[in-house]
């Protein structure tokens, strides 16, 4: 998604295979780190809800081709691998789902830093409405730590640069959303 | 009931101890500094800088001294609270994190969090003067107000090491769930609370029989608890909410929505509010611990952990 290596999917389970993450472990050696970013989207909450709201379709992300997975919209059942234009494969749970509040919760399981250079990330997806609900503004939000959470970091695995990657990939991600949700509320406006 | 056995020292060390604007000290890891906030106008009055990623704070029984770990800094700051100052650092050789004093005014114990050690602080001499191998990633710590016992959570070990403070060695392991975090001591049933992380629960430990006598179900990445009106208040990191348990029956009595990620968790020294730091949202939110309702939302500064105790009664 963002400085994607171009490598092959074989070459990205030997990598993760070699790299070894200790993915499932909170590392405060290194600290939390958090990233917000939003935008303002000209059409009702519910539309954009409709586009982003569900947990298999990550289809307004440049970069995914394939969403796969099962479990529906339910926390803790809901599993999703994201397979990526390089051939890279990202899996990501639901923990957290309110169709009500329009937000939804997951976690990385699994990812190799080389694709998105953090470890133990968590993130939210929210529809706010604006504007009386006429217009939206989502926000993404994510909560990780740097690609190696061990003392003195290569610099392609330190903090500045897991931010500035999360910073990129929810600004290329909200952009894509809003030029996709208002393409299509122009169309229903049409008809 | 810890609070009504802080209060009783607190009684005794100073007779006459005016109901004050008590103060939170939030550290603010992102932020590295911590924001004063007094909870009575609900604003920040002062911001400490100390630096290298705070992230546990304990205060003196006098309440004249915050104790502050910095992760990533490698060091424990000595902080005089009422002139809002940094006066003293101790090296720590490990990654700090959980840090508590002892009621009497004499020492400070820190977890190094890597080495598996707890170390055993002068802080008037800011060094170490007593170390202790414990079991892996020791987290939260606390002291019981008697002064004889030390529990500190081995998060990677799944368990609690009990410690006589006396001789410093550790008397008991104590299994509990998956990943235990924060601590809390509840001096009148003799039990520590430990929220564990990763298995969505809180372990109830009697730690003068050193057994396990409870589990309680929790919200989603349970980080601390604090203890008012015989309930548990427990912060859930990723539900974003506080379980509330009664510890007499461990039944849940309600869940209450708070602030994204909260993490450190108090009670006030009457035992009426409870109070939260949202580490993402950088509010401290202040629950009423009798109608279980939130009353206030206060900004502070950035990525407040406020691990540990890090209320401070004013005189």
């Amino acid at each position: 998604m963002i400085a994607l290596a171009q490598q092959t999917l074989r070459f990205t389970i030997v990598l993760q295979m070699m790299v070894c993450l200790p993915l499932a472990a909170e590392a405060h050696g290194s600290s939390r780190q958090k990233v917000t970013e939003s935008i303002e989207i000209q059409a009702p909450p519910c539309l954009v809800w409709k586009v982003a709201g569900s947990f298999h379709d990550m289809s307004w992300l440049p970069g995914v081709v394939k969403t796969e997975g099962e479990g529906g919209d339910v926390p803790d059942s809901a599993h999703r691998k994201l397979t990526l234009q390089t051939g890279a494969v990202i899996t990501e749970s639901l923990y957290k789902y309110d169709a009500g509040e329009m937000s939804y919760s997951y976690r990385i399981d699994d990812v190799d830093v080389k694709v998105l250079p953090v470890t133990n990330y968590s993130s939210t997806i929210i529809v706010i409405p604006e504007d009386g609900g006429k217009t939206s503004r989502v926000e993404w939000r994510g909560a990780f730590y740097r690609g190696d959470p061990n003392d003195n970091p290569s610099p392609e695995l330190n903090d500045d640069t897991a931010i500035a990657a999360v910073h990129a990939l929810y600004r290329k991600g909200l952009d894509s959303l809003k030029q996709k949700v208002e393409l299509r509320q122009k169309a229903e406006a049409t008809h | 009931m810890k609070r009504i056995a802080a209060l009783t020292y607190a009684a005794l060390l100073c007779p006459i101890l005016p109901a004050g604007a008590d103060e939170a000290f939030t550290t603010n890891q992102n932020g590295d500094d911590i924001s004063v906030l007094d909870l009575a106008t609900q604003k920040v009055v002062a911001t400490i800088p100390v630096g290298g990623k705070p992230a546990g704070i304990a205060m003196s029984p006098d309440q004249g001294f915050a104790y502050v770990t910095s992760t990533e800094g490698k060091y424990l700051s000595v902080i005089d609270t009422a002139a809002r100052k940094i006066v003293g650092k101790a090296v720590i050789p490990d990654t700090p994190l959980g840090v508590a004093a002892d009621p009497v005014g004499r020492f400070v114990y820190v977890a190094g969090f890597y080495g598996e050690h707890l170390y055993k602080i002068d802080p008037h001499e800011e060094k170490i003067v007593a170390e202790l191998e414990v079991g892996k990633a020791p987290s939260g710590i606390a002291v019981t107000p008697d002064n004889m016992l030390l529990v500190t959570a081995d998060r990677e070990d799944n368990q609690l090491s009990l410690i006589d403070t006396e001789t410093f060695t550790r008397k008991a392991i104590v299994k509990t769930g998956q990943h235990p975090f924060g601590v809390t001591i509840d001096a009148a049933r003799h039990r520590v609370y430990a929220a564990d992380v990763e298995s969505d629960d809180v372990a109830v430990v009697d730690y003068q029989s050193a057994q396990l006598v409870g589990t309680v179900k929790v919200g989603k990445r349970p980080y601390a608890v604090a203890l008012a009106q015989d309930k548990a208040f427990v912060t859930n990191q990723y539900a974003g909410t506080v379980s509330v348990f009664d510890l007499n029956t461990l039944q849940p009595l309600k869940t209450i929505s708070v602030g994204d990620y909260p993490e450190g968790i108090e009670a006030s020294f009457d035992g009426k509010m409870i109070y939260v730091a949202n580490w993402f949202s950088n509010e401290v939110w202040a629950i009423d611990a009798i109608a279980l309702k939130v009353v206030a939302k206060m900004p502070v500064g950035d990525g407040p952990r406020a691990f540990g105790l890090f209320l401070r009664h004013t005189p």
